[in-house]
């Protein structure tokens, strides 16, 4: 570990295997509610083609990458919003276009292998500038997430009654879709575009086996992302393996863990509800009716 | 006489269409502050259309509704409003506390930019005892029986202490000790001299606190008046 530390790529690299392990989950979380786990990976596609652009026109991969897949992300959360059976295919359409964009973009660059490495990550590559825009980027989105938490909370709970406590429900929407695009492009660097989606989603699978609430589940899962992000880094330099890969085979590892966790906590659980005491036996439910009744009326 | 701005619904001539069928064939209803509305009728007679249509979820193609003299679009005050919808959608699998959920109808009293205050949380507390949930606070919502979670929907709505309350369906598939509970809290409401517009097929152990009701039968008002009619339909055997 030590040794690590002494290379400022891998100083770099820990730093920012925390960002993404903190950023991804969080809006994972709000992305698993809405039922949109595949949301990350219909961006990382699109994202590709903002690469392809951003290297044809010799400006910045990530400024690219930025720019496209936040419009791709309003631009999936328009088709949602419109028709939910039509949605599906034009979702499909778009992740094909941006993914064949991309990659004949940077082919008529002539830059195929970094195309590879955005697909599957190069953490090693990552610069001490690339850190100070990956670490604004995930300031902004934990802000997002903080301040807008609450109504964020309810949106993906229920729409009608979202819109019903007067949200902006169009505006909060494009919002967990835009931030779900720059959690995409903070984590490319890192993780590769294919496989950004799975530090989004896994980490909260994994927590939701073994929590009872949301926040809960979310600060879990930020852990979890954390754990699986710093210690796939530390083990691909270790054992010389690639670290987008080693990360997200620790997330998978965790997922199972908990998965197992969770089965025993449940059984407890269900036997602390047998015991009497908790259990309401049904000859009993007209008494508890006038119980439940007058407790009611004498508060 | 009151002023239009308060009258907490106003719709005339409403008229919606969903997928080319007329579910709201015209409708004129005008619900007075202090009203115990229970709209009842056939299933797919629209109540639950004429509900969503009243706080502008579904969109009118014909006529004319407002919420406190403004039109859905442009109606502002929504603390006012207490919408409780028919089910806990279950979707997505991230669990929430019945506390997270209830605490979520404070949103439309809260500041962005303010954290959760002490009088949050105490309503908050409040809606959890009038509904007797505040021993399940710390649950998940979803494993909750059908009538617990009828009644964390009802918390939520009450947790944002508004004037008009709005539910569709707190009843169907309740077990009688929600139900009971249920009508509890109905009563607290009416007691309070708050508006409840309720969408129900059987009124149950609410029939007594209801001071008026709707009929609809294919998207148009039959009956809208003293609630005797639906005793009688509905038999007084007790």
């Amino acid at each position: 570990m030590s040794e690590m530390l002494q290379y400022e790529f891998m100083r770099i690299a820990l730093v920012m295997a925390v960002l993404i392990g903190l950023t991804a989950p969080a809006v994972g979380t709000f992305i698993v509610q809405r039922k949109l786990s595949l949301l990350g990976d219909g961006i990382g596609h699109i994202a590709l083609t903002g690469i392809g652009l951003g290297l044809l026109t010799s400006t910045s991969p990530v400024l690219g990458a930025l720019v496209v897949s936040v419009l791709g992300a309003v631009a999936i959360e328009f088709l949602r919003a419109r028709s939910r059976s039509g949605a599906d295919v034009a979702l499909a359409l778009l992740f094909y276009g941006g993914l064949a964009g991309g990659v004949m973009l940077t082919n008529a660059q002539g830059g195929g292998t970094s195309l590879q490495s955005y697909l599957f990550g190069s953490i090693s590559s990552v610069s001490a500038s690339d850190l100070y825009v990956v670490a604004g980027l995930a300031v902004v989105v934990l802000a997002i997430v903080a301040v807008f938490g609450r109504e964020l909370f309810l949106l993906c709970q229920d729409e009608e009654v979202a819109r019903a406590a007067g949200l902006p429900v169009r505006f909060l929407s494009i919002l967990i879709a835009a931030t779900a695009a720059v959690t995409v492009v903070i984590s490319m660097r890192a993780i590769g575009l294919l496989l950004v989606s799975a530090l989004m989603i896994v980490p909260v699978a994994a927590a939701q086996q073994v929590t009872r609430g949301f926040r809960s589940t979310m600060l879990l899962a930020m852990a979890a992302g954390v754990l699986s992000a710093v210690t796939g880094l530390v083990g691909s330099f270790e054992y010389d393996l690639p670290p987008g890969p080693s990360i997200v085979l620790l997330a998978l590892a965790v997922f199972v863990v908990a998965v197992i966790g969770g089965a025993v906590v449940r059984r407890r659980r269900a036997r602390a509800q047998a015991e009497p005491g908790r259990a309401e036996p049904s000859g009993a439910r007209a008494a508890t009716t006038r119980e439940a009744e007058a407790e009611v009326l004498g508060g | 006489m009151s002023k239009t701005g308060e009258i907490p619904f106003e719709m005339t001539g409403g008229r919606v269409k969903l997928d080319g069928r007329e579910v709201l064939a015209g409708v004129d209803l005008r619900v007075e502050p202090g009203d115990v509305l229970a709209v009842t009728g056939p299933n797919g007679a629209g109540k639950s259309t004429l509900i969503k249509a009243l706080l502008g979820l579904i969109p009118l193609s014909g006529g004319h509704t407002e919420i406190y003299g403004a039109t859905p679009g442009r109606f502002r005050d929504w603390k006012r409003i207490g919408y409780v919808p028919q089910r806990l959608p279950m979707g997505g699998g991230v669990p929430s506390t019945v506390r997270e959920v209830v605490s979520s109808g404070r949103v439309a009293r809260q500041s962005r930019w303010r954290p959760t205050s002490a009088a949050d949380r105490a309503a908050v507390d409040r809606a959890l005892e009038a509904v007797g949930l505040t021993d399940r606070a710390r649950d998940s919502a979803h494993l909750l029986s059908g009538g617990q979670q009828q009644r964390v929907l009802i918390a939520r709505a009450l947790a944002g202490e508004p004037d008009v309350f709005v539910m569709d369906e707190p009843t169907a598939g309740v077990d009688a000790a929600s139900q009971g509970a249920l009508a509890g809290t109905l009563h607290g409401l009416t007691e309070a001299g708050k508006t409840v517009v309720v969408v129900t097929h059987e009124l149950g152990p609410m029939e007594a606190l209801i001071g008026r009701t709707l009929v609809l039968e294919h998207g148009r008002i039959v009956h809208d008046g003293a609630p005797a009619t639906t005793a009688e339909a509905t038999g007084t055997a007790s």
